[in-house]
């Protein structure tokens, strides 16, 4: 029961050799890639892309960008965070001072300076009149003097302090609107107006981590906004607009195709982005020695060559200050790092890119392969199909690859794997267990037909021993006869054949010997052997004295009930023992021999020989007469005889003649007959013999007493 | 083992051309048949060309006596003409000369026959 419902469960895969089964996965994978975004599979497609990076991170041997880092170390110095802006300001301008292209701030100044005028009056009414220096001026004059960007947070919404005013470069679209693809923020936390006044430029600093999958505080910063929407004016990132900035331009561009913004950058350097504005960064390993410790520069421990002609962010890495991000490289970075390489990245013109040509070739490949794996699978091998299956997954992350190192595209491999996995296994298995169900029912079948072929043989044995038993033994039949002496071989071709012999006595004078041969060979002769030899020895004892008659007879009983049409080729003798006068019919059978002395002649049967019993109904077989001397020898033979070959040529009548010149008067019949059954199977060779082969050989004294020794008593 | 009808004006006449052993005998039988189907009363006589025939056995020589009663009882002619010597030899000792008209020649067998 339990093995009928798994028998139902799996019999949709199981149908058609499985291809409408993997066809089904095919079609659900080719779902998943559309929709891949809403599946675990980008989780792996992130992981191949950042192992990608991971082998060949961008070369970071240039130095551009710089960062003076609010660190550890200054904050030691200098006392905790905020700074007072007056010591800012001092920064600022200690950078400046150094001719930078650009000096980014990674911060926002969103309150007034505690230290300021308002909030000191506040504090201390006696200071009402006098004249105070105000931090947050102090720093919008160095910030006005310096080639300055400011730093601003968009949100989703505006809590409290986020603003929809904001002063910001507007970033120039071309080819459409650059605001309906961008990434959209209701508001941003931006520096106190004065500050934004002062500043030469304001930027976006925002760079959101991929969500992991685990702990969402944990992810990976894969993809930065070159711009975005803010307030619904179009705002650049950090590093686009100190590159505005450096460059004097008017305005950051942005590439707009139909609603996706294609490319974002400044003059000659821009960077293809996602449709969003988004840089995938190829990013570059960590590197401190772009880092300055903003004490240093305020003590002037750090060289003005240093900075002159660089970019200069300024931002925190202090472990306290918890601005922090994990790279697709593994290494955890200052935030500020990110706005560094992306200046680097702009400047080399170096990033990763995920067109939508390759997601629709990423779909095209997956049905083909997909469809291919159905087509072939289940036709060949499985040890074929695992090497082909094999040898589809090294090719498509071979072609992953190959995308990454030529034209730093990201195709996605690890999906495509991913997705035809299930289509290859669900056809490979299907393989395996037809493969299986194959072999077994071969091995059953063999099991079946060497049972049968046992059962057969047995049974062929059985029916050996039967015809074999059919056949006269002339040693005991004639045991002590001194007048003539009977020897005789039958072996079939097979295990039973259609030849036969007979001898038997008719009354005391009269020897009678028969031998024929039914036509064909095998099971099918054997049984009309067996019905001849009966019927030619019941009408042959019914009939002594007239054999022609006889002869008719049997032809008209072996033709009564012989559907099959076979026919019986046979020569019958009946000798006087006593003066060797021989009477002979003769239906189609090959002539016998006779050894007289060193001569061998055949009995002329021509004259009177026969069409085969059953050949020719109603023939009238007539009877011819022969004499023997004392001493001669009587051979008769079937075809198995002149028709044996070596595989070149037949026996033949003439070696069988000489052969019965040569041995015809040596021993008695039944050293003949065992010779020349001898001679016969050495012509052969080995070779499995053509038909049956029997041999029949009378040795006739004359009617005296036999001058040797009674003769031995040997097998037939 | 194969047979060719070859087209004359008095007879259906058919080459046969190999052995017609124990394993052939079969497909002997097979290809004869649809001549033999036309060996009726009023057609032309079939005859069989045997001077491509290298040997005969039982098997064969049963497939002829079939073809024979076959060709008797829809009341046409059958015979074989022309033989290698050694098959003729078999005709001769097994006496299917009797079963089946022999020839030496075409010739004879058409003046006998058509």
């Amino acid at each position: 029961m339990l093995r009928r419902l798994w028998t139902l469960a799996f019999a949709p895969l199981r149908a058609r050799r499985g291809r409408p089964a993997a066809l089904l996965a095919l079609a659900a994978g080719c779902l998943a890639l559309v929709f891949i975004e809403h599946t675990p599979l980008t989780l792996l497609q992130n992981a191949q892309f950042d192992r990608m990076q991971r082998q060949s991170p961008r070369d970071r041997s240039e130095m551009p960008a710089l960062v003076v880092a609010v660190d550890e170390k200054s904050l030691a110095a200098l006392g905790q965070w905020p700074w007072p802006r007056q010591t800012l300001a001092r920064l600022i301008e200690k950078i400046g001072a150094a001719e930078p292209l650009a000096i980014g701030l990674d911060m926002i100044f969103p309150e007034p300076d505690r230290l300021g005028a308002a909030s000191l009056r506040k504090l201390y009414p006696q200071l009402q009149g006098a004249r105070l220096e105000d931090p947050d001026e102090r720093l919008s004059r160095a910030l006005e003097r310096t080639p300055s960007v400011l730093g601003m947070a968009a949100t989703n919404g505006l809590p409290p302090g986020a603003r929809t005013a904001l002063k910001v470069t507007p970033v120039l679209s071309r080819g459409g609107d650059a605001r309906d693809g961008a990434g959209r923020f209701a508001g941003a936390l931006a520096s106190l107006p004065l500050l934004e006044a002062s500043a030469r430029g304001q930027a976006l600093l925002n760079a959101q981590a991929d969500p992991a999958l685990l702990d969402p505080e944990r992810g990976v910063l894969r993809r930065v906004p070159l711009m975005a929407s803010v307030a619904d004016l179009p705002v650049a990132s950090l590093g686009p607009e100190m590159l505005r900035v450096a460059l004097e331009a008017p305005a950051v561009q942005a590439w707009v195709r139909g609603s996706e913004i294609t490319r974002v950058g400044v003059g000659e350097y821009s960077l293809p982005t996602r449709d969003n504005g988004e840089l995938i960064l190829h990013f570059g390993p960590f590197q401190a020695d772009r880092y300055l410790s903003a004490v240093d520069v305020l003590e002037d421990r750090v060289p003005a060559e240093h900075l002159r002609q660089r970019f200069v962010l300024l931002g925190f890495t202090g472990t306290g200050l918890q601005d922090r991000v994990v790279t697709p490289l593994g290494e955890k970075v200052p935030g500020v790092d990110i706005h560094a390489q992306v200046l680097e990245s702009l400047l080399s013109g170096e990033a990763l890119t995920r067109p939508h040509w390759i997601r629709g070739l990423e779909g095209l490949v997956l049905v083909l392969l997909g469809l291919g794996l159905i087509a072939a699978v289940p036709r060949i091998r499985p040890t074929v199909a695992v090497k082909l299956g094999l040898m589809t997954a090294v090719l498509l992350f071979g072609l992953g690859y190959a995308a990454f190192h030529l034209g730093r595209l990201l195709f996605d491999a690890a999906s495509l794997v991913t997705l035809l996995n299930p289509v290859f296994f669900i056809l490979i298995g299907n393989t395996l267990v037809e493969s299986d169900r194959q072999r077994r029912l071969a091995e059953e079948a063999l099991q079946a037909s060497r049972e049968s072929a046992a059962r057969v043989a047995g049974e062929l044995d059985a029916a050996h021993r039967i015809q074999m038993g059919l056949l006269p033994d002339p040693a005991s039949l004639f045991a002590g006869e001194q007048r003539f002496q009977v020897a005789a071989h039958l072996e079939p071709a097979r295990e039973v054949g259609g030849d036969y012999f007979d001898c038997f006595m008719l009354g005391e004078d009269h020897l009678c010997l028969a031998i024929g041969d039914v036509s064909g060979k095998g099971l099918p002769a054997s049984l009309f052997m067996a019905v001849s030899k009966s019927v030619a020895g019941a009408l042959l004892r019914q009939h002594p004295e007239d054999l022609g008659a006889a002869l008719a007879e049997m032809d008209a009983a072996l033709s009564r009930d012989n559907r099959e049409y076979l026919f019986v080729t046979t020569f019958v003798a009946v000798l006087d023992v006593n003066d060797g006068r021989m009477d002979y019919v003769c239906a189609g059978h090959d002539a016998p021999w006779v050894v007289h002395g060193a001569t061998v002649s055949r009995i002329p049967v021509a004259p009177v020989s026969g069409p085969p019993l059953c050949a020719c109904e109603g023939y009238p077989y007539q009877r011819g007469s022969a004499r023997l001397a004392p001493g001669d020898r009587l051979v008769l033979t079937t075809d198995g005889v002149s028709e044996a070959t070596d595989g070149r040529e037949w026996f033949g009548n003439e070696r069988l003649a000489h052969l019965l010149e040569q041995h015809g008067q040596e021993g008695d019949a039944v050293s003949l007959a065992e010779a020349l059954r001898r001679e016969v199977r050495q012509f052969e060779a080995g070779a499995p013999p053509a038909d049956d082969l029997t041999l029949l050989v009378l040795q006739w004294w004359g009617p005296g007493a036999r001058p040797q020794d009674p003769p031995p008593l040997s097998g037939r | 083992m194969e047979l060719e009808a070859v087209v004359h004006p008095k007879a259906n006449l058919v080459m046969v051309r190999g052995r017609i052993d124990h394993g052939s005998s079969m497909t002997f039988s097979e290809l004869l048949h649809p001549h033999l189907e036309k060996c009726k009363k009023g057609n032309p006589p079939l005859i069989l060309n045997f001077s491509g025939v290298d040997y005969i056995s039982s098997a064969g020589l049963r497939a002829l006596m079939i073809a024979t009663r076959f060709a008797r009882n829809q009341g046409g002619r059958l015979g074989i003409a022309e033989f290698q010597p050694l098959v003729r030899e078999v005709f001769g000792i097994s006496r299917f000369d009797l079963v089946i008209p022999c020839f030496d020649t075409l010739e004879a067998a058409l003046g006998e026959l058509a």
